[in-house]
């Protein structure tokens, strides 16, 4: 050691240099001001211009909760890069605060897209758990997307739905890692046990992938609804059965055909044919701007039936046809209550 | 009758830190200890005699009768071995069929056998439930490599429990990321090739929780298979992100085995097939039985596991700094000495 009077190791310390990293090319420093800056800029000037117009034409032009929509979205865009690896996701795999990140797509098409008309969100309990049974159609799951939108969305207490999906989804690269985070799980009894025991709402579509994928001169037509393991998983949890009928998914993608040799083929269930479908590439993956409506019936309550009522097979069987009566009446009643397909 | 308490304890495969910490933790809870395995042991413990034994010879079963041992632990189980897959069946199903008839022969005292299974036995498809649980298992389904020698194992080890009446408890552990596992390797990588378009749910067991298990699976009667793995999940891409590298989701889902090949070739990273699986697809165990039956709990999670790891590799980056060298210092030495003389000229 080197001794030095406090005076003298005073003097060194200012003379000391703090050496920052440099990295790389850094604009000067007026610019990165601007830089930022430019969102509060740019919001104001929004916010003029929407006034001026306002004035101008006498009506709203610009939305000015759509851009803050918009605006919110990149910023939890920003919030998701920044906060690394530290984050918990549950054992399923769903990760809430990224699911809330990018709800805000689906809210726009929601309400603007396919102009979605729910009624009966309350039945969906605001806490505990509850079986939601659904129709399914429309060749790709959005009425998944939709359901699970409107309980956020529109349910006093948002919750998130947790959905069941077909085990070849789980398969296929980027889907899996979408539904896993968002928090889907597989279609396996197993599963749906463990998520209503978790107290959470769980939607399940009986029809699967005979629902979506039926032709288009069979929509609104329920298919079987397998073997009505969905009642004898919601009795020996004792959830109740909450039914919704789903209007509008079946004419987002019109299916005309299906290439059965080709699905095998690529290990699909189906291949569809629709008007746009393959012929216009990706293009014809756009879904139809049909009108929807989501009506949630109210909750069939299995929890006063006896432990061993999810044994008898008659009694699973009756309650089955009457979840899918319940739905297929609610299709029906509100394709009466639809002015039009797409108005 | 008083409850059986372990006096004469062996422990197969104890050369490895795992096994050694076994044997440290069994040490003062039985009366003789005895370890065996085909290397020389990690470290010397008092109180254990070692004994050079294979268990893939018959020699096993004399073993375990001359030194009328009453609790056999064994964990001379591979699964993550650098070693051929011959040489991982030849040790999984005929050292575990070997100890078995040891334990089973009609004057023997074998009363607690203890056996180390692994997560890798139910394999990682995309059409498996979220969870596994104990009893999910098909003994009858095709598998490969690894996981085609545990269902052999344990397929053995239900037979053994059928006609003997030695309490056999099974303990499936889960993955485990100490320095030089192949998963700790590969998710060490600066840049991690992972399949693209997938990023699954790995669960990771602590190894103080692992033989936390085998210690009371040996010390009291808990019959039964159980799944031993850390609460909660980490996702693969949080794992790499833990670990400070950057994930490459380059490597095409299908065909893993060609991916496999690329890594070896390209950056020297043998990622076995049941491991590529599980990078594709997760795999993750339910451990309701062993919390509620074996009492066991796991301290860790799998998240506490990764960042044990993390910082097993920080403090190893801080302690060996690359000392200057003798031949540079030398070159140093010299630059500096003919300045001098330039200056002094």
């Amino acid at each position: 050691m080197i001794e030095t009077s406090p005076r003298e190791r005073r003097k060194n310390s200012q003379r000391a240099e703090i050496v920052a990293p440099r990295q790389g090319f850094r604009l000067p420093k007026p610019v990165r001001r601007l830089q930022r800056q430019a969102p509060m800029y740019a919001l104001q000037a929004v916010g003029t211009l929407a006034t001026r117009l306002r004035e101008l034409t006498g009506r709203e032009v610009i939305d000015l909760n759509k851009v803050m929509a918009v605006v919110q979205f990149i910023y939890q865009q920003r919030e998701l890069a920044r906060r690394g690896p530290n984050y918990a996701v549950d054992d399923f795999g769903f990760d809430p605060q990224w699911t809330e990140a990018f709800i805000g797509v689906f809210k726009a098409l929601y309400r603007d897209y396919w102009r979605v008309e729910t009624t009966g969100v309350e039945h969906v309990p605001a806490t505990g758990r509850a079986l939601l049974v659904a129709n399914h159609a429309g060749v790709l799951p959005w009425d998944g997307t939709m359901i699970k939108t409107a309980v956020f969305t529109e349910h006093p207490q948002p919750r998130h739905v947790r959905a069941l999906v077909a085990s070849q989804f789980m398969g296929m690269p980027v889907m899996s890692w979408f539904l896993r985070r968002t928090g889907q799980a597989v279609g396996h009894p197993d599963d749906t046990r463990r998520l209503l025991e978790r107290d959470e709402p769980v939607l399940v579509f009986p029809e699967g992938t005979r629902g979506t994928g039926k032709g288009f001169h069979q929509r609104y037509r329920l298919r079987r609804f397998g073997r009505g393991g969905f009642v004898a998983t919601a009795i020996r949890a004792r959830a109740p059965i909450i039914p919704i009928s789903v209007v509008g998914s079946e004419e987002i993608y019109p299916m005309v055909g299906d290439l059965r040799p080709v699905a095998r083929l690529l290990g699909l269930p189906y291949f569809p044919v629709t008007p746009f479908w393959p012929w216009l590439g990706p293009l014809g993956m756009i879904p139809l701007p049909s009108k929807w409506r989501i009506q949630f019936h109210a909750p069939i309550d299995v929890q006063d039936l006896p432990a061993g009522a999810a044994e008898d097979q008659h009694l699973v069987m009756a309650l089955s046809d009457q979840v899918r009566d319940t739905i297929q009446r609610g299709i029906y009643d509100n394709l009466k209550l639809r002015r039009g397909v797409f108005l | 009758m008083p409850p059986f308490k372990p006096r004469r304890v062996l422990i197969t495969g104890v050369s490895n830190p795992f096994g050694a910490e076994v044997a440290r933790r069994l040490a003062p809870q039985v009366h003789q200890l005895f370890g065996c395995d085909i290397a020389d042991p990690v470290s010397a413990l008092e109180g254990m005699d070692f004994v050079h034994a294979d268990t893939r010879q018959p020699v096993i079963g004399k073993l375990i009768r001359q030194l009328r041992i009453d609790t056999v632990v064994h964990l001379a189980v591979s699964i993550d071995s650098p070693r051929d897959e011959r040489a991982v069946h030849e040790t999984d199903v005929i050292g575990t069929m070997n100890v078995l008839v040891g334990c089973a022969a009609p004057s023997s005292s074998v009363r607690r056998l203890v056996v180390k299974s692994s997560q890798a036995i139910y394999g990682a498809g995309p059409h498996d439930p979220s969870f596994f649980a104990e009893d999910s298992i098909n003994f009858e389904r095709s598998a490969s490599g690894v996981t085609r020698d545990l269902l052999e194992l344990e397929q053995l080890v239900s037979e053994f429990v059928l006609r003997s009446e030695a309490a056999v408890t099974v303990l499936r552990l889960g993955w485990r990321v100490t320095e030089g596992t192949s998963l700790a390797r590969y998710l060490s990588l600066p840049v991690v090739p992972t399949f693209a378009g997938f990023d699954p749910r790995l669960q990771l067991l602590h190894e103080d929780d692992a033989v936390e298990a085998i210690v009371r699976a040996t010390a009291d009667h808990h019959p039964g298979v159980f799944n031993i793995a850390g609460d909660g999940v980490v996702l693969l891409s949080q794992a790499i992100g833990i670990m400070g590298g950057t994930a490459a989701p380059i490597l095409p889902p299908f065909g893993r085995w060609l991916s496999r090949l690329g890594l070896r070739l390209s950056m020297g990273v043998d990622l076995p097939a049941h491991l590529a699986d599980i990078v594709a697809f997760g795999s993750v165990m339910d451990t309701s039985r062993a919390q509620t039956e074996l009492g066991w709990k796991p301290s860790h999670t799998s998240r506490q596991a990764m960042d044990a790891l993390a910082r097993g590799k920080q403090v190893e980056l801080i302690e060996a700094p690359s000392p200057p060298q003798e031949y540079e210092l030398q070159v140093y030495l010299q630059q500096r000495r003919r300045r001098e003389l330039r200056l002094s000229n």
